[in-house]
């Protein structure tokens, strides 16, 4: 029996480093216990596999230090009985079953720390094949069939930005892995690198070839230590085989390899502010044209993909890029990895072709709503991207499609949304993430992004006047219009798209002073209804400023102006008694 | 060459250049704030935005290059549109006061900053001429004027305002005591205009028109030019000598005078139309308004105007002893204080309300107490009693304040049953002025009774003839007021006559938000006015009742100006990209990016509330010189511009080159005045050579009025030169 623990970032702060530890003390021989990245099921972790000698799994799900001794007895004995409790239901195998894993094939499978491990699924041959048996133009035109497109989030075609970067004259080039994934709610690109390093590697080196590179930087988050570490062990690795490094397989063909931790800056995942920042300047994009293309990392032609974009190349070149095309849309080929978060039921990581709707993912796959309030919006794409209602719920997976809706494919975030949430508050929430994170230099960015969010800020307390919800639009479109970079062109989509889908939720706002989802505080009040109150002073233990009065069995009453609505009362109520108004 | 159109004009520039390179080549404005041929281009400000066909997004000019066939538009309305914005944008949080509020407050925004400071650096012939760009009769003015530059003036958050209107008064004395400055007139464009009423208004068009080249006549139906200033203020407040010796200097110009002409009787508008090309409406308001009293068609009950004028022309009439003024007014005090003079023995002031609402000046109000006036607050005539048609006494209704009306003022309520009775000869009305409707029955009047004219333009409904002063609008004001709009309506009758038609509206300014300002650190200091005549002496004459500053009182009273306007007015290439477009920054107003502040060397200022982000200063600094003696701090809309270290700017490696100055283009960055009093100027810059080290350097000089202000280092070796800007002073030949 193999015991296989999910040790990605999510894995470890559930708890998966103790529950190792715990199997270890609990007379399981050490040899049989290893360890795995992101087996992509957040919402269950820690994941405990266990593969028996005929290689069958049982898949164990939310468990403890506590459950060591059962998982010890099963593995002993062999009965399922011992864990029963522990074994991940039909339906949350589901999760993983109806998905189709490309770039995440081997994540949560192999031993991300062995090279032998990745070597053992299959890797480093399609770097091998590419090496000794395509030319470098040969390379890009299999990813031109492939039609795999950026997956950072703009899915400009690959083989196009390879292209570029070879035509580019020069001897010294650069490939960089953008690996500073920072979209709040995004989390792929560490699981990749924390999960499968070595499918990075190889996917880097074969553009590297591709574009004749010398030289590959991975520019990754300094947030991500787990990740830095793996792939720091993982180049150890692949430089001691031979496969980093001069004259690799025998090609002829050498690149080096060398990491650079971020400075923890949002814009620095802008191609041009990754390249500034890798400088040792202060993150700010640079202006385009020139593209990296042809003056890039210390002004020599660069090429810059993501890290998801990278992992799939190594299965295109082993499969032919007409296997790859053959998933997905007409524009839209291949799969996408999504963060499913938010109220939805399973959250975790998708990766489903291209081709299939938002319904697939959130209700097939996610399982719909966690509450029993119903789905409202999903946002699609993080703070660059714009929601999608509920009417829209059929909507393609295809950058195409999804652009029509005013929303983005991006990075693959998807936030999920019930009744519960107020859009204004929602798209609040992404303004004030932006314009924390403008880099300062252009006006419509640094200003615009500031006024915005004041004005939503206005809006929410119930500030808002006549005119306001056509100024912001005004201004939306003018930032998208004039600001220098991605971030700044996309930091209105949350707002106009929530004007789309849901200007009557703007108006209440503003006209009726009233928050539809009860979600703004300074538009709501909490009210005991006395008919419904038994008087069992649960809520008064509960308000944290006093606020609530009472004696046992009889009718409270909340004190408005004591109130700071912080909705404990509500949720501590057992009678409904308490509403929002 | 790269043959290329830009809005719609053919344009050729050589390969590799950028389409911002092609538009200057070809002569096409586009407007930038962060592009310095310099430095490296950097793209923050975006307003060299330029649409280009068959590409969707807007390109930035400074960095997307010409190809073969482009079609470029510079201003299309999505171009404009993103500017105004920007500029809106970059407004909402640029925290700065372009020119101080005095200037602002003044109706014809007379640089009060400027003379004020230029008189504390002693320049008086400087300041009278910065005042003659804008006041025809500033020592009459300066006299007169119930200034509203001082009712702006920040000085009274720190104790009181700074004297403006007598530091005006102060420098045309000086002017007016010997070789009195004659301003040039340009060559003659052969137009004529008539101007009709020769008061303040009307001698003020004419004075600037014919300095504009136009042959300018003024016709008055009084003996002698002057109106108002001179027929209905009185000789201890305005000495009619100086009024004369400045409608001399006017006079000296060029302009034509013809007295004793009336409108409607000796001639017309039409008439006037006839020959000339363009006629000018300033008869003013000649009409002492009725209070609709019982009463008022007694023998002793006079209007107040019409008072002082008959004084003034040595027909005073018989007052007697007992005499009441009603109204609060300037007027009312000129009148309570002529009666004074007169021999009356008990004078009083009727005024409804108390006296922290009289709308006269305070000056005044206090200076006629010292002389002996009455005043009798809440009180308001009911009926002015006779007998054989005489006044006998007035029968007053008392007052009290209630709730405030539309003007914030505490509306007077009378308190029912309760009257006073005070005995009197002669009672004065001091409560308006109206324009005599028949004089100008060729205009459209409007409800109120007054010509009607555009309040931007000054254009009445006759092609050719326009209208100002107090026979308009909203009817009689103040001196200053009449002055400000006859100076917008010289220039716009000047566009006229070269056939274009001039909006004279102000354009955009940028203000400070005034509850920001902190006076803290400010040393207390009172206000000087000038001495005066004792109250007992000058109760019984007609002598001036002010005797002036002396020059060291001015000068010490100039020193407390706080120097609120920019330095950098003149030049800001800020403001005028601002006043490009029609923006309206309070749209986005919101909070302030950056605190007030202020770092400065021994020739440099800092202010990053001023500070627009363009960056300059950080990369010249760094691209050009490789100081690095600034950088940028902080993220997002709390980014700043900081020294080194965040140490103040004399503690970091700099070395004065002056390059970050030269190449900030707003007020953020400043270099001093080689003036002790710093104000800000409209200086002009020539590049000169000095020797250094036996080579040739360039310096930037500017001067003003013949002044050197400021020398800056202008290319490598004066830049690198490590000379001091004495030394650099001391080099200039």
């Amino acid at each position: 029996m193999r015991i296989v623990i999910g040790q990605g970032s999510c894995g470890i702060a559930a708890g998966a480093e103790k529950v190792r530890k715990a199997l270890l003390a609990a007379n399981i021989n050490p040899a049989d216990v290893s360890i795995t990245g992101c087996i992509g099921m957040c919402y269950l972790e820690p994941i405990v596999d266990i593969y028996a000698d005929d290689n069958s799994l049982t898949r164990l799900v939310k468990v403890s230090e506590q459950d060591a001794p059962a998982i010890a007895a099963f593995v002993q004995s062999g009965d399922v009985k011992e864990v029963e409790k522990l074994v991940v239901s039909k339906e949350d195998s589901e999760f993983l079953s109806k998905q189709t894993r490309i770039a995440l094939r081997n994540c949560g499978v192999i031993n991300p720390e062995q090279i032998d491990a990745y070597t053992a699924a299959g890797g480093y041959t399609a770097l091998k094949k590419a090496l000794c048996e395509l030319t470098p133009e040969g390379v890009i035109d299999i990813i031109k069939t492939s039609g795999l497109a950026g997956r950072g989030g703009a899915g400009f075609p690959t083989w196009f930005k390879w292209n570029a970067a070879r035509q580019s004259a020069g001897e010294e080039k650069y490939l960089i892995c953008n690996a500073d994934e920072g979209d709040p709610g995004a989390f792929m690109d560490r699981a990749v690198i924390e999960s499968d390093p070595h499918n990075l590697i190889e996917g880097m080196l074969i553009g590297a070839y591709a574009i004749g590179a010398k030289h590959a930087v991975v520019y990754v988050r300094a947030e991500y230590p787990l990740a830095i570490k793996r792939l720091k062990n993982a180049i150890a690795q692949a430089t001691e085989k031979g496969i980093i490094g001069e004259n690799i397989f025998g090609s002829g063909f050498g690149c080096d390899f060398t990491i650079k931790a971020g400075a923890g800056a949002f814009v620095c995942g802008e191609e041009t502010a990754l390249i500034e920042s890798l400088e040792g300047h202060r993150g700010m994009p640079r202006l385009k044209p020139p593209f990296p293309a042809q003056s890039g990392f210390w002004r020599k032609p660069s090429n810059i993909n993501n890290v998801e974009t990278f992992a799939n190349v190594g299965w295109i070149i082993n499969n032919g890029g007409e296997a790859f095309a053959a998933m997905g849309t007409e524009g839209s080929k291949g799969t996408k990895v999504f963060a499913v978060t938010g109220k939805v039921k399973r959250s975790g990581l998708v990766e489903i072709p291209m081709g299939k709707t938002l319904r697939d993912v959130i209700f097939d796959i996610g399982g719909g709503m966690k509450t029993d309030k119903p789905f409202k919006a999903v946002q699609m794409g993080g703070p660059s991207g714009g929601c999608i209602p509920a009417d829209l719920i059929d909507t393609v997976i295809d950058y195409k499609a999804l652009g029509a809706t005013g929303a983005i494919m991006g990075s693959g975030g998807m936030v999920v949304m019930d009744e519960s949430t107020c859009m204004v508050g929602m798209a609040k929430f992404f303004l004030d993430f932006t314009a924390k994170e403008s880099c300062g230099k252009c006006i419509h960015c640094r200003i615009g992004t500031k006024r915005m969010l004041e004005m939503l800020e206005r809006i929410t307390k119930g500030e808002g006047k006549e005119g306001d919800i056509e100024l912001l639009e005004e201004l939306c479109y003018s930032i998208k219009d004039g600001a220098l970079c991605g971030l700044g062109q996309t930091a209105p989509n949350p707002v106009l798209t929530t004007i789309k889908y849901f200007r009557d939720e703007y108006e209440a706002h503003i006209k009726d002073k009233k928050c539809p989802a009860g979600e703004c505080s300074d538009l709501i009040t909490y009210k005991i209804i006395a008919d419904k109150c038994r008087g069992c002073t649960l809520c008064a233990r509960n308000c944290p400023v006093n606020a609530i009065s009472g004696t046992v069995k009889n009718p409270h009453v909340i004190n408005t102006e004591k109130c700071i609505k912080c909705g404990k009362c509500y949720s501590s109520c057992r009678f409904d008694a308490i509403v929002k108004e | 060459m790269i043959n290329l159109t830009i809005n719609g004009k053919a344009v050729q520039a050589p390969e590799g250049a950028t389409i911002l390179e092609a538009a200057r080549l070809a002569d096409i404005y586009i407007p930038t704030l962060c592009y310095d041929e310099a430095v490296e281009v950097y793209g923050a400000c975006g307003l060299c935005v330029v649409e280009a066909q068959g590409i969707p997004k807007l390109l930035r000019s400074c960095s997307a290059k010409v190809s073969e066939g482009m079609v470029i538009n510079t201003e299309s309305e999505r171009v404009v549109q993103s500017r105004k914005i920007a500029m809106e944008l970059l407004m909402s949080a640029h925290d700065g006061d372009c020119v101080a509020p005095c200037q602002l407050n003044c109706p014809a925004r007379t640089d009060c900053q400027g003379y004020v400071g230029l008189i504390a650096n002693g320049e008086y012939d400087a300041a009278l001429k910065l005042i003659k760009n804008k006041i025809s009769l500033p020592a009459s003015i300066g006299r007169v004027c119930p200034h509203p530059c001082e009712k702006a003036c920040r000085r009274q958050n720190v104790e009181e305002p700074i004297n403006i209107a007598q530091l005006k008064a102060f420098a045309a004395d000086m002017d007016l005591k010997a070789d009195s400055y004659v301003p040039e007139c340009k060559p003659a464009t052969g137009k004529t205009v008539a101007v009709i009423g020769g008061g303040p208004a009307g001698l003020t068009a004419a004075f600037y028109l014919t300095i504009m080249g136009h042959s300018v006549t003024v016709y008055d139906m009084m003996d002698k030019m002057g109106g108002m200033l001179r027929y209905g203020i009185p000789q201890y407040r305005l000495p009619k000598e100086v009024l004369d010796k400045e409608i001399a200097i006017i006079e000296k110009t060029g302009v034509k005078f013809v007295n004793n002409v009336k409108l409607g009787k000796d001639f017309t508008i039409a008439s006037l139309k006839k020959d000339h090309d363009a006629v000018i409406v300033a008869v003013g308001a000649w009409k002492s308004s009725s209070m609709r009293t019982p009463g008022e068609e007694l023998e002793g009950v006079y209007g107040g105007i019409d008072f002082l004028r008959a004084v003034i022309q040595g027909n005073a009439p018989q007052i007697g002893e007992k005499v009441a003024i009603c109204g609060g007014g300037n007027t009312a005090m000129d009148a309570c204080r002529t009666a004074v003079r007169l021999g009356a023995k008990e004078v009083y002031v009727i005024y409804r309300r108390t006296r922290n609402e009289m709308p006269a000046d305070k000056l005044e109000i206090d200076e006629a107490e010292e002389e002996g006036v009455t005043y009798k607050f809440l009180t308001n005539p009911l009926s002015f009693n006779g007998e054989n048609g005489k006044l006998k006494s007035v029968t007053l209704q008392l007052m009290e304040l209630g709730e405030p009306d539309a003007s914030g003022r505490r509306r007077p309520v009378p308190i029912e049953g309760k009257t006073e009775e005070i005995a009197l000869d002669s009672v004065i009305l001091a409560i308006g002025q109206k324009l005599v409707a028949e004089d100008v029955a060729e205009l459209t009047l409007n409800s109120r009774g007054n010509i009607e004219a555009d309040p931007d333009f000054f254009t009445t409904g006759i092609d050719g003839v326009f209208a100002i002063g107090d026979a308009t609008n909203k009817g009689a004001s103040i001196a200053i007021e009449a002055i400000g709009e006859a100076d917008r309506c010289a220039r716009a009758v000047d566009a006229f006559l070269h056939g274009q038609a001039l909006d004279t509206r102000v354009p955009y300014i940028s203000k400070r938000d005034e509850s920001t300002i902190d006076y803290s650190d400010r040393e207390k200091k009172s206000r000087i006015n000038p001495k005066v005549l004792p109250a007992d002496v000058r109760n019984k004459n007609f002598e001036e009742v002010s005797l002036g500053f002396t020059e060291e009182e001015a000068k010490e009273e100039a020193n407390r100006c706080l120097e609120c306007g920019c330095r950098e007015y003149y030049k800001c290439k800020l403001l005028k990209v601002a006043q490009r477009y029609d923006i309206h920054p309070e749209r986005f107003a919101g909070e302030m990016p950056q605190k007030y502040t202020h770092d400065e060397n021994a020739f440099i200022e800092r202010n990053t509330a001023k500070c627009i982000l363009c960056g300059l200063c950080v990369r010249s600094c760094r691209e050009v010189m490789d100081i690095h003696a600034i950088g940028l701090l902080g993220r997002g809309f709390k980014t700043d511009i900081s020294p080194a270290f965040s140490l103040p700017l004399d503690q970091t490696n700099c070395n004065n080159c002056g390059l970050c100055v030269q190449l900030c283009p707003t007020g953020s960055l400043t270099e001093k005045f080689a003036l002790e009093k710093q104000v800000p100027l409209n200086e002009e810059y020539t590049e000169e050579f000095v020797d250094i080290d036996g080579k040739q350097a360039s310096v930037m000089v500017s001067r003003y009025n013949g002044k050197v202000l400021r020398v800056i280092p202008n290319d490598e070796i004066s830049r690198n030169s490590g000379l001091t800007r004495e030394e650099l002073f001391a080099k200039l030949s």
